[in-house]
């Protein structure tokens, strides 16, 4: 019965699924990251002119011969359709068959030429991008899929913890095995002193010039302590990874680790955009929520900003769904300004003809903003909506902003759904 | 009603959940068996055991597991006339990637490979169309501590 429990916990459990949410970006930005600098010299790796390599452990020969067939216009169709569902997945938006399109085009580009791309390292990616393309958990938080179905407590939404739970043993068996094969099966970091050798390493070698190398270049005993304190924090740190007490300690030593990596050698980025976010798993999602939480109280107990949007009109009600769920710490509270029957007693400058004509922003403070300058001060305040505001203040961006405004505006009834006011009639009524 | 209202839900569930047992155990062993096979468990067999194709490392996770005191790697050398100069090879292969060097990473020890043969000559004479032939050579440092200054090289095969 207690096997059964704790089976059910560890896998079948429904929790937020909001940490896989998070944890698409950084798979996104390390797919993006290790394959589209290839793209950069498509003669070099891909094309007919290519030098290719073939990773016959790992595909069948009929899967490289069928790949190595390709005309050069397939590959460049491949680079297209790549490029596209790395930009779905990465802005969440049919986030599982996005997922799938892109990993089959990691495969592709793999199968083609594993000169450049083909590392340890990838093979991690691609365990890892098979475990995101099993369910669309990845794209419940953080996604055009919560903003299109209008999720507004995406964050907290529950999911069987299966994935997560693999990604997190993933990483741990990762660390292990890779510490194991260190002292066994051909490693020499007991018997040997592999840190020192790499000190030594050729100009042309993987070692970075790094302060300190030469120095410790000169001391092999302190060396091979060091090899074997470096093996010690391998298997150490998932232990640490296992108690909830000290699991903030070995992430931060697990981030640290793979910093000193790749500050100290030219090994693959991928460990360190893949791996501190694999680490990061290990949060428990509830803490997460109860972050998240502990702001929308504090954001009410401040005062929430009120935005004034017209009710009557279906584009707005549907812009305002939306809202909500770009909202995560609740720092806005829309307001139907035909429901406030006295407008002037939130601000003596509110009227219904401005309100009618534009949305209008009440912050907290006082501030009181309409239109584009609206949007513009949202865009500081919602953290979703944080990567448009360089955009909105860009200069002139203010000019273009507010005539696009005004335009989307002035025909919002035609953009609505409601058969009703379809031909804008209802705009002109109100504003006659 | 309530009973079979309960029913209806949980048979679903109790579907999923089964699905979801049977993919974290077969998950779980395939990903033990790929890390293992190579190092452990086909010495111990006695034989080697098949891959799983299309996923998982050949040699399990074994990432800087031995380093010793030879160095191995690749030199190319364009021939003009009786001249052979020293190819760069950041400009034989001029992909850079994000934040380090595959050519530090000795990925050019790969042309090395006699199977890659055709396939690079046919490379290095569309990227150097100035030189008349190349040879491709395995240079090593048979000790990087004890003697770090001393390289030895060797032609592992020429392009007309």
């Amino acid at each position: 019965m207690n096997v059964r429990r704790a089976w059910h916990h560890a896998f079948l459990m429904r929790r937020p699924s909001l940490n896989l949410g998070l944890f698409r970006l950084a798979v996104a930005f390390t797919v993006g990251a290790h394959i589209i600098p290839s793209f950069f010299h498509l003669d070099e790796n891909f094309l007919f002119t290519a030098f290719r390599t073939k990773n016959v452990s790992c595909y069948p020969l009929w899967i490289l011969r069928l790949v190595d067939m390709s005309p050069d216009w397939v590959v460049q169709l491949w680079v297209v359709i790549f490029c596209v569902s790395l930009a779905m997945f990465t802005l969440g938006w049919h986030s599982q068959l996005s997922c799938i399109v892109m990993t089959t085009a990691c495969y592709y580009f793999n199968a083609l030429n594993n000169f450049q791309i083909g590392t340890l390292s990838f093979d991690i990616l691609l365990v890892t991008l098979i475990l995101m393309c099993i369910t669309s958990y990845p794209g419940d938080f953080l996604s055009l899929d919560s903003l299109r179905h209008g999720w507004t407590r995406s964050y907290k939404r529950l999911r069987p913890y299966f994935i997560q739970r693999l990604l997190q043993l993933q990483v741990t068996w990762t660390f292990w095995y890779t510490a194991l094969s260190k002292i066994t099966a051909g490693g020499n970091w007991i018997t040997g002193n592999p840190y020192y050798n790499l000190m030594h390493d050729p100009p042309i070698g993987v070692v970075r010039d790094f302060p300190f190398r030469q120095w410790l270049g000169q001391y092999p005993i302190f060396c091979h302590q060091l090899g074997l304190i470096l093996l010690g924090f391998e298997f150490m740190i998932p232990l640490l990874w296992l108690l909830p007490t000290t699991r903030p300690l070995g992430i931060a030593l697990g981030i640290a680790f793979q910093l000193m990596l790749w500050a100290t050698l030219h090994v693959p980025t991928i460990f360190l955009f893949l791996f501190p976010p694999l680490m990061l798993l290990l949060i428990r999602p509830e803490a997460l929520v109860r972050w998240i939480e502990a702001r929308q109280t504090v954001n009410a107990k401040r005062g929430r900003a009120v935005l004034l949007y017209d009710g009557q009109c279906g584009f707005c009600l549907e812009s305002i769904r939306r809202l909500r769920v770009l909202d995560l710490f609740g720092w806005v509270d829309p307001v139907d300004f035909h429901a406030q029957p006295d407008l002037a007693k939130l601000n003596p400058a509110l009227t219904p003809e401005r309100c009618r004509s534009e949305m209008v922003l009440l912050e907290p403070n006082g501030r009181l903003s309409g239109g584009f300058q609206a949007f513009a001060r949202l865009t500081y305040r919602l953290p979703f909506l944080m990567w448009l505001a360089p955009f909105a203040h860009l200069p002139g961006a203010d000019w273009v902003g507010t005539r696009i405004y005004r335009w989307v505006a002035a025909h919002r009834y035609l953009l609505h759904r409601n058969p009703a006011c379809q031909t804008n009639h209802c705009a002109a009524r109100d504003l006659n | 009603m309530l009973l079979g209202a309960a029913q209806y839900i949980m048979k679903p569930m109790r579907r999923r959940h089964a699905l979801i047992t049977c993919f974290v155990i077969a998950w779980t062993l395939l990903f033990h068996y790929e890390t293992l096979r190579a190092n452990y468990l086909s010495p111990l067999a006695g034989r080697e055991l098949p891959k799983l194709p299309l996923l998982f490392p050949p040699a399990g996770w074994i990432m800087f597991y031995r380093v010793d005191r030879s160095y191995g790697f690749a030199e190319v050398y364009g021939i003009r006339g009786d001249h052979a100069i020293k190819l760069d090879p950041h400009q034989t292969f001029q992909t850079k990637a994000v934040g380090y060097d595959n050519i530090r990473r000795n990925v050019l020890i790969e042309v090395l490979s006699r199977p890659y043969a055709e396939s690079f000559c046919r490379y290095l004479r569309w990227k150097f169309p100035e030189y008349e032939s190349f040879a491709v050579v395995y240079a090593e440092y048979p000790d990087v501590i004890a003697s770090p200054t001393q390289i030895l090289r060797q032609v592992a095969y020429r392009c007309r």
